[in-house]
């Protein structure tokens, strides 16, 4: 018997939801930081100002220099403690929702804790050393000494991890150079790729990745296999998935309650080979003191769905099949 | 092991087909936390076991803790009236924080009742005879608490986890010849 493959990561698509809360969240986040690191900019102006004259000139660049004058803290540029503070809490700041990022998208299987922790710290830590360093080619030569005597090793639990560390450091680099301009878009560009790459699961599937990126628009995509699961597009609530909408719902894994598995196998098998697009078979429970159980990874038909499914096991397997448990739904 | 007593028969609100193997009845209190936190965990097992699942639900309001445990247990008699007690049974242990008369009278609406037929059937004494019946079976039948659970007449003194509660409700029902 044929048995279709699948791969965790596209049962996991049923999870896959950004609401519109969340976008909310993040861009009110964007905007609140903005206009603080903004504030802190015109409140200890970065190198010095000249001299303020009493009244603003007519031009906006010099209307904007001689507003900062007015407000400034210290005028004739602030101390290098102060700048430094100033930049590490610009780098904590954008950080923070890579950190979320982070934890929004990793399963509990793929969390890293001290990784969410790492990312926000790393930033600040960079920026220091660029604000020690500054334009020293002495101490940046130092720093490469010191860097190349302390072996820093660490493995990874993904790979895709590597990403959020060069993201991390990629802020505290721009920030400690004063480019928080930089920081804020690599930190923008970096949250929103990757909730899009997490959401829309690219490339799980090759027929879908292959039909999005090599086909004409114009072609249809109900020919290819895999590109009807296409899942909705972001930021559609926080709602359930609709299984005729985003074919998320139509995954799941299926604890199957049977009298004897091996009497109980071909008939749930003959099922899932009707009505599941895949299947496979994960576990299999059985023994003295145990209730029989069979696991299966499943993605139903379109034209099923998860439910007909469940109740298809239960009506064609009976008597064998006494319950199908979704677990994760 | 106590037995359930009196059995499940026509007096009670069950759902699921008579000739199911395996007959699972609950005694629930609306305002009680840990009933609302095996709620969804018996809605789950009303879908995975499908036709082989019949469901009870008798109450057990504990009205020394729970104020509004009585009046919620009386709402779900008076939806019943009006044909709703499953969708006034799960909409109160859906939102077990809005339990006032107030919030009742709320939930009749939003379920599409008839708010003065189910406000002056609040007060009947007929529920409330119900109420007291079904707090005597549970004391007969040996519930000490909230929720007691009883799969096919036997109490069930396992944990209150979906794994566990699967794994009894499947032996019940692998115990009957079909």
């Amino acid at each position: 018997m044929a048995q279709h493959r699948m791969s965790s990561e596209t049962a996991r698509t049923a999870a896959r939801e950004i609401g519109r809360l969340t976008v909310l969240r993040l861009t009110a986040y964007y905007v609140m930081v903005g206009i603080l690191i903004m504030c802190l900019s015109a409140l200890l102006p970065l190198g010095s100002i000249g001299p303020i004259p009493a009244e603003p000139p007519a031009d906006m660049q010099g209307a904007i220099e001689w507003f900062k004058g007015q407000v400034a803290v210290f005028p004739m540029g602030a101390p290098v403690w102060l700048d430094a503070l100033f930049q590490m809490i610009a780098a904590f700041l954008l950080v923070l929702p890579l950190a979320f990022v982070y934890v929004r998208t990793r399963t509990r299987v793929k969390f890293d804790h001290s990784l969410v922790q790492t990312v926000i710290v790393l930033p600040i830590v960079v920026t220091a050393i660029l604000v020690v360093v500054r334009d020293s080619l002495a101490l940046a030569f130092s720093l490469a000494g010191i860097v190349a005597a302390v072996r820093f090793r660490n493995t990874l639990k993904e790979s895709g991890d590597a990403v959020y560390i060069f993201g991390s450091i990629g802020i505290g680099f721009a920030t400690g150079i004063h480019a928080i301009s930089v920081a804020g878009v690599l930190s923008v560009v970096f949250v929103v790729v990757e909730l899009a790459l997490w959401k829309f699961d690219f490339s799980a599937e090759f027929e879908r990745t292959f039909a999005r990126l090599c086909l004409p628009s114009s072609a249809d995509m109900t020919d290819v296999p895999g590109y009807r699961d296409e899942p909705a597009p972001a930021g559609n609530g926080a709602g359930q998935a609709h299984p005729d909408r985003d074919g998320a719902g139509r995954s799941a894994l299926l604890r199957i309650y049977v009298d004897q598995v091996d009497a109980a196998r071909p008939k749930i098998e003959a099922v899932l080979e009707r009505d599941a697009k895949r299947w496979m078979l994960e576990q299999i429970v059985a023994g003295t003191g145990n209730t029989p159980q069979l696991t299966y990874r499943v993605r139903a038909k379109k034209s099923v769905g998860l439910d007909a499914l469940r109740e298809h096991l239960l009506r064609d397997a009976a008597p064998h099949v006494v319950a199908a448990d979704a677990p994760e739904s | 092991m106590s037995t359930l007593s009196p059995p499940v028969s026509e007096r009670d609100h069950v759902v699921g087909p008579a000739d199911a193997r395996v007959t699972l009845v609950e005694y629930g209190d609306f305002e009680c936390p840990y009933c609302g936190a095996l709620h969804p965990v018996v809605q789950a097992a009303r879908k995975s076991f499908g036709g082989n699942l019949r469901f009870a639900f008798r109450h057990f309001p504990l009205r020394s803790s729970h104020p509004h445990a009585l009046a919620a247990a009386k709402a779900a008699e008076a939806a019943g009236e009006q044909g709703k007690f499953w969708e006034m049974y799960d909409r109160l242990y859906r939102r077990q924080t809005e339990l006032t008369d107030t919030d009742l009278e709320r939930h009749a609406r939003e379920l599409g009742l008839d708010v003065d037929r189910f406000r002056g059937s609040l007060g009947e004494r007929a529920h409330e005879v119900r109420i007291r019946e079904d707090l005597a079976s549970a004391s007969q039948s040996g519930a000490k608490g909230t929720p007691s659970l009883f799969i096919n007449g036997e109490f069930y003194e396992g944990p209150l986890e979906r794994e566990a509660i699967f794994a009894a409700l499947a032996r019940a029902a692998l115990a009957v010849v079909p």
